[in-house]
Order: structure tokens, then sequence, then C-alpha cells
């Protein structure tokens, strides 16, 4: 009785937590992935180096002095208007040529995303960095240590991801997005400024994508080839949790990061990635359209 | 009496053609300056459009797009590897790749055949992913070291043999190579079966009604660009004397696709001559930097907004206008 | 005369609404039969349901004497069905002549899958028959994309029965022509049924009257009568619930 309860205590818990706190982040990149595929139907492959930017963006302002808190802020308000300007510059460009616009957008978001690894690679070069935790310590509950930040970023993430879900169905703007996104022409025709709420959707993705970066930051460590590894765990999210679908982002990403971290307690952390694989497979052949319905259309 | 399509795989053939008169030039003057350097580049690059020629077959003709099809062409260069550190012999290593990939490509196609479209591509995506991730940490595969000290081999031919140390030969030995697998795939994509892959990229919901099973159909291309990307790549280990997990890294497989978006999406000749651009460009752009993936990227986007069909997507149009007016008398 | 199709008591219900609800018919060898009801009667769910797009919850159908149950769409088509589309559904990218090759290739014996396609002759000679017999000899070279919409619903037609179906389903052919194209679309249907079984949805009433060997009338899901065009014209039953409304 004695060893579960120490398993629990100092082995299974600290790594949920840990997991879960993964988890807030991969939901703040799924969410962007998911809103902007639900929107705009473009497979964003350069959503994991905005990720990147983010974090590379917090590193250098914190560097020159910038405290953490005003970085929360201002990063994701330096993205956004990055994001906006691709949106109307690169990718509406290719939205109507006649080609497939899931491959088109697809493959010019590649090519964005070779550009900004390689632009990251040229400003701050190879090394790895790792910012300094801004709460250091932990507090102990039954015995368990709970490091402070990682209960700030699961505290302060879900908070983000409930101004999202309010921001989708509570505003104006969220109605005008839901409206395109279920039948583009039809909201036009009602006066809904398309394309403006295309660029600013995708903008509020990036911006997402980039708060994630600021986040996870301190915890895991800043390299060029980040946005690559962990936009993987943001796509598989998003297949699973229904490509579109809000609620099923934040269901699938928290439950996709708790196998994860608990997989990896049992089983080589190496073998995890084939296990989250396995189950989105699963979801593909028996559910295709994933575990929830699309934005706009449910 | 040649339909479009038909004509169309009539003028691919030509720029093919041409293609091989510009690479026996190279290999003649290369010859004469008794280069290495860049004969060995040229069968690299040959080497890796085998891989663009199989991301067009489900690109271009069948409408998928493989956004992970280095995962095939890695498997081809581990298994060609491993076979030729036993037994260094070419045809047994062909011959193990080849059945090898026939399972491999089965049981990846029953998977990502039944999604379409993005799923599909994300799928092929993590599949790839997933592989080149447990390659990297398995040690009996030499991990992120990859396999190392493959043997040079004498490719039997009966009569004669030809060494993959002699730049020249293994040079011209490649390039028939590829030209074969783009002679098969050019054959098959221009049969009954290939139109039924060509109508899936047109209009997969009318597929079923015409009494073909898009399972089936999506199935069997699958296994056949797996195949060229595994025979491809079974030839890398040869060439260079090791294999690593970056074979299947989704930088390879994003180059491959690339090459075929620059070349001409839908043209198969496209495909080797976007890659082998892509190829020259990058060693080109790599000799005044390193960042040469920047200039790629850029290059790539523009081709994306600008010339989405392609170079081959500008010029083959012409030339088959020209066999249809020789074609009606 | 043994029928050529049967549909026995389909049903399908989407999100509880019975879109057909057991719906029995037969038609006949070489005939016409035509499906008719107001919109939403379930007429295109009906043909969906017979040519295997969506799988029934209940019933089955009986083939050339044969009965099949949950069939999927190509291996119904193998056995001898044939549709068109109410919303034309072709391969626009394709020329005519590749459109109908694409169609016609099944009937190539399974051995010249795997040769080039200019030599599946019989297929070939198909395509040409096709041409002639609906009048787009001087458009094969063409995307089916570029075609006038008469054109297009034609090829639709042509696409549908190049593999000699036992069972030709039209799904609306005439949909959006003007009246001399329908006049001549109506005629050529007619020709049709020296070879085939024809099962059609139609909205022009002087047309199906005029062609059809038999018909039935579906409303809200249900069959509501079915005989030839004389006999169902008289029910009272549908007088009330289809022509009465189509005058108001």
């Amino acid at each position: 009785m004695d060893g579960v309860l120490s398993y629990i205590q100092f082995i299974l818990a600290p790594q949920m937590l840990t997991g879960l706190a993964l988890g807030v982040a991969v939901v703040l990149v799924a969410l962007g992935l998911t809103i902007i595929f639900g929107l705009l139907d473009v497979i964003n492959m350069a959503h994991g180096e905005f990720y990147a930017v983010g974090a590379y963006l917090a590193v250098a302002l914190g560097l020159a002095g910038i405290n953490f808190w005003v970085l929360l802020l201002l990063v994701p308000l330096i993205m956004a208007p990055i994001g906006y300007a691709l949106e109307r510059g690169l990718i509406q460009r290719v939205f109507n040529t006649g080609e497939d616009r899931h491959v088109t957008t697809l493959l010019l978001t590649f090519g964005l995303a070779m550009v900004i690894e390689e632009l990251i690679l040229i400003v701050f070069g190879v090394a790895t960095m790792r910012p300094a935790t801004p709460i250091p310590g932990a507090i102990q509950v039954f015995g368990m240590f709970l490091p402070n930040y990682r209960l700030f970023l699961i505290a302060f993430g879900l908070l983000v991801v409930a101004g999202v879900a309010i921001a989708v169905y509570r505003t104006r703007f969220g109605s005008m997005v839901r409206a395109a996104a279920f039948d583009r022409d039809m909201a036009a025709s009602l006066g809904v400024p398309v394309s403006q709420v295309y660029a600013l959707t995708f903008a509020l993705g990036v911006a997402l994508a980039g708060l994630a970066g600021v986040l996870l930051a301190p915890i895991y460590s800043v390299f060029p080839t980040m946005g690559r590894d962990f936009v993987f765990i943001a796509f598989t999210v998003v297949i699973v949790g229904g490509m579109g679908s809000i609620v099923g982002a934040v269901v699938a990403g928290l439950l996709l990061t708790q196998v994860q971290a608990i997989s990896s307690l049992f089983i080589s952390p190496v073998w995890s990635q084939p296990i989250v694989f396995g189950i989105m497979v699963l979801v593909l052949v028996l559910r295709p359209q994933g575990l929830f319905g699309r934005l706009g259309h449910a | 009496m040649l339909d479009r399509l038909s004509l169309s795989m009539r003028a691919s053939h030509i720029l093919v053609a041409l293609l091989v008169v510009i690479a026996l030039v190279f290999a003649l003057v290369a010859w004469s300056t008794g280069d290495r350097f860049y004969l060995r580049l040229a069968t690299e690059a040959l080497i890796f459009a085998g891989l663009a020629l199989s991301v067009d077959t489900l690109l271009g003709y069948t409408g998928l797009l493989p956004l992970g099809q280095a995962l095939f062409f890695g498997f081809g260069a581990y298994v060609s590897a491993l076979v030729l550190r036993e037994a260094p012999s070419f045809w047994t290593a062909i011959g193990v790749v080849f059945l090898s990939t026939l399972v491999v490509g089965l049981t990846g196609g029953v998977i990502a055949s039944r999604a379409r479209g993005v799923y599909f591509a994300l799928i092929s995506f993590g599949l790839a992913q997933v592989v080149s991730k447990v390659v990297f940490n398995i040690r009996e595969l030499g991990a992120s070291d990859g396999l190392r000290g493959i043997p040079v081999l004498d490719i039997e031919f009966g009569l004669f043999s030809i060494s993959t140390n002699a730049p020249l030969a293994f040079f011209l030995f490649t390039l028939a190579f590829i030209l074969l697998l783009y002679a098969l795939a050019a054959y098959l994509l221009d049969t009954p079966f290939g139109r039924v892959l060509i109508a899936l990229k047109a209009n997969e919901k009318r597929v079923p009604f015409l009494g073909y099973s898009v399972f089936g159909a999506r199935l069997a291309a699958y296994i056949l660009a797996a195949e060229i990307a595994a025979l491809s790549g079974a030839l890398y280990p040869m060439l260079r004397g090791f294999v690593s997990p970056e074979l299947m890294f989704f930088a390879v497989s994003g180059n491959a696709i690339i090459g075929v978006i620059l070349g001409g999406v839908g043209t198969l000749a496209g495909a080797l001559y976007g890659s082998i651009l892509l190829t020259l460009m990058r060693s080109i752009v790599g000799t005044w930097t390193e960042h040469h993936l920047i200039v790629i990227g850029l290059v790539f986007i523009i081709v994306v907004i600008f010339l989405p069909r392609g170079l081959l997507g500008f010029v083959r149009p012409r030339l088959e206008a020209v066999l249809s007016r020789r074609q009606k008398p | 005369m043994k029928p050529m199709l049967e549909a026995r008591n389909l049903a399908v219900s989407f999100g509880g609404i019975h879109a057909v609800d057991g719906v029995t018919f037969a038609a006949a060898p070489n005939q016409i039969t035509t499906v008719i009801g107001p919109n939403g009667a379930g007429k295109s769910t009906l043909f969906n349901l017979i040519s295997g797009a969506v799988r029934p919850h209940r019933g089955h159908i009986v083939l050339d004497g044969k009965r099949h149950e949950h069939m999927r769409p190509d291996r119904l088509r193998e056995l001898g069905i044939g549709r068109s589309f109410q919303i034309t559904n072709l391969f626009f990218e394709l020329t005519v002549a590749e459109n109908l090759r694409l169609a016609a290739q099944l009937l190539e014996p399974r051995k010249h899958w795997l040769v080039p396609v200019r030599r599946s002759t019989l297929a070939g000679q198909r395509v040409g028959e096709l041409l002639e017999e609906f009048h787009l000899a001087g458009k094969a070279d063409e995307r089916a994309g570029d075609l006038s919409h008469g054109e297009q619903r034609r090829l639709e037609i042509a696409v549908a029965l190049a593999a000699r179906p036992k069972v030709l389903m039209l799904d609306e052919p005439t949909q959006g022509m003007s009246h001399s194209d329908t006049a001549e679309t109506a005629r050529l249907i007619r020709a049709l049924t020296d070879s085939v079984t024809v099962l059609l949805i139609e909205h022009d009433i002087g047309l199906v009257m005029d062609i059809s060997d038999r018909i039935v009338v579906m409303h809200q899901g249900r069959k509501l009568a079915d005989g030839p065009p004389a006999e169902v014209r008289a029910d009272p039953a549908v007088q009330a619930a289809y022509f009465g409304h189509a005058r108001s």
C-alpha cells in the first residue's frame, strides 16, 4: 500500500503534472492550427516555426532585460502582425490559383517554414538556449513537489484557451469567423469582410503559437528545429480532435500528452511517439473526421 | 489516335530523352577532364530524382501529397546497406529491397490509403516521422550514426561488371537505373490502371460509380510509389558507402516535393528535371553561403505563387501542341 | 416478365428523419421507370441506396434475379448498375474522350489493365460509338469543364452508359437544359431502352408522362403510387400530394 502511494506521490503525479504543462502548451499550438484549418482550409506547416520564433523572441527580449511578464503580452503582440502580413501577402495569393487549396497552401507554408528556420539559424546560431525559470521554487502538496512555474503555466494556459473559446463563440468577431468557416460566400454576402477575417484568424493562430513558445522556453530548451519536433504532436492532436474543432484540440491535446507522459514511465520515451501516432491512425480508421466536429459545422 | 493524356506522356518521353542527352554530354565532359566530384554529385542527384519520381506518381497522378515519402527511400537504403554488409551482391540487394518494400508498402498503404486529401498527407508525414525516430534510436541499426562501411561493389552483368567505385561507370549505371524506373512509372500510368489513378486526382467521388475501387487503386499507387522510392534509395549506400537516419527525415521528403513542384507536377519528366536542378542549385548556393535553405525556401515560395505548374508545366503543353498537330495530318 | 431491377423494402434515416422509408418497386427490362415526387420526397436518396452511394439500414435490391445487400458502388457498377448525377459529376480536367474512355475501360478484360491505353481497343471503339450517339464527336478533345451545360449533361449520361450497364440510373438528366435540348435528350433516352433498362428521376412532368413506361411516385420517403402513367395520373392520392402541389 505504501509502495503504491509513494509511487503515485513521487513518480506518477509529477509525471502527469509535467505532461499537463506540456499538454496545455500543445493545446495552445494545436488551437491555432485547428482554427486556421477550420476557417481557411490551410494546413499551416510553418506553425511549429512560429512557436519557435515565439520562444526565441522570449530569449532575445529577455536578454535585453525585458521582464517575463511583459513578454507574455509583448511576444503575441509582435507575432500577430507578422501572421497578418504573411496571410495577406503570401497565403491569400494562392487561394484562387485553381489548384487544390490544401496542397498549394501546404506547400507555401512549408517553404515559409524553411525560410523561418534558416532565419533563426542565421540570427541565433545553432546553440541551445534556456532562459531562467521566471518563478523558481516549488510548493509541497501531500508530500509532492509541484514546481511553481509549471502550475502557473497550466493555469495561465487554460485561461488563454478559455479566452479563445469565448472569443470564437461569444464575440462578434467569433461569429464572423464561424460564419465564414461554414460558408465563405454566404458570409461574404452577409457583409462579413471575409479576407480580413481570414487574416485576423491567421494572426490569432500565430500569436497563440508564439505565446506557447514563450511559455515553454523556460521548461524545454530553445533550439532551431524545436518547431518541427513540436508541431508533430500538435498535428496529431488536431487530427485526433477533429480538424477545425476547438473542443477537440483541447480534449485531444490534454489526453495525448497524458498518454505520452504516462507511457514513458513504463517504456522508453522513444516509443511514446509511435504510441501517440498509433492512436492517431486508429482514430483515422475508425472515425476519420476526428472525435469532434469542425468549426462552424457543428 | 492518341488522346491528350497519352500525348502528354509522349511529350514527357521527349523531355526525358533530352535530359539523357544532357547527362551524356556532362559525362563526356567529366570524363575528359578526369572529374570525380561532380560525377559523384550528379549520381547522387539522379538517385534523389528517383525519389522525386515516386512523389510525382502520387502527387501528380493520384492526387495524394506524400509528406513522408523519404520513409521508403530510407527504407530501401537501409535494407540495401544491411544486405550489402552481409552479401556484397547488387542483385541480391535489389531483390531483397523489392520484396521487403512490397510488404512494407502494403502495410503502410493499408493504413494511409484509407485517408484522403490532407489526412493522407499527415499520415504519410507521421509514419515517416515515427519510423525515422525509431531508427534513430535503435543501436543495432547504428542509431544516429547510421550504418557505415558498406563495401565497394562490382555489379555483375555476366559479360562485364561495373564497380560502384568508378565514378563514370556508376553514374551511367545510375542514369540507366533511374530511366528504367521512369519507364516503369510512365508505362503504368498510361494503362487503364494509370487512368484510374488520374481519375482519382481529377474527381475521386465519381470513380466508384465507374466500377473502380478507390481504396484498391490508391493502395496500388502507394505501393508503386514505395517501390520507386525504395529502389532509388537502394543505390544510395552503393554510392556513399553509408546510410543514416537523416535519409528518412522530413527534409528529404520536403526536397523531393520541392523538386517535383519546381519541375512541374504531374509530368514525371519534371520530377527528374526539378530534382536535379534543385541539387545543382543547392551545391552552387552552398558554395557562397551555408544557409542555402533560405534561398531554396524562397525560390520554392516564388514557384508556388507564380509558377504553380512548374518549369515543365510551362514547356510541355507547347510540346504537346506540336505533337498533336503532327498527329492530325 | 421478370424485372431487371427490384428494390425491396429499402430504408434509411438521417438523424431520425426517415429519408426513405421502406420503398419497394420493380423495373422491367428495356423499359423506362421514372421516380417522381416533390422536393425532399427521397428520390435522390433512393437512387443513392440503389447505386450503393448510401448504405441502407434495411432492405436490399435484386438485380437480374440476384439479391444484393450492402454492396459498395464499385461492385454494383461491375454487376451492372450505372448511374449519372443530378449535379454534373465529371472529370472536368480531362477531355471528353478521356472521360468516356475511363468509363468504357471497365469493358476490357482484366488482363488488359496493364497494357497501354492505346491498345485497349474495346474501350477505344466504345468511345467512338458514344461520341457519335451523343453528338459529341466534334468535342472529343475538349476539356469536359469547357463544354456547355447541355453538352456536359449529355456527357454525364454517356459516361454512365459507357460500360454497358444492365440498369442505367439517370438523376434529372435534363436539369437546367433548354426546351429543345430537353426534347432531344428525351428522344435519346427513349432510344437507349433497346439495350438497357432505364431508371429515371425527372421533374419535367410532361416529359415523364411522355417517355415513362412506369411511374413510381414518392412522398415523404414513402411510395405513394406505382403504375403506368395514365393510371398514376388518375390516382387521387397522387393528385392531392403531387400534381395539386405542382399546379399551385
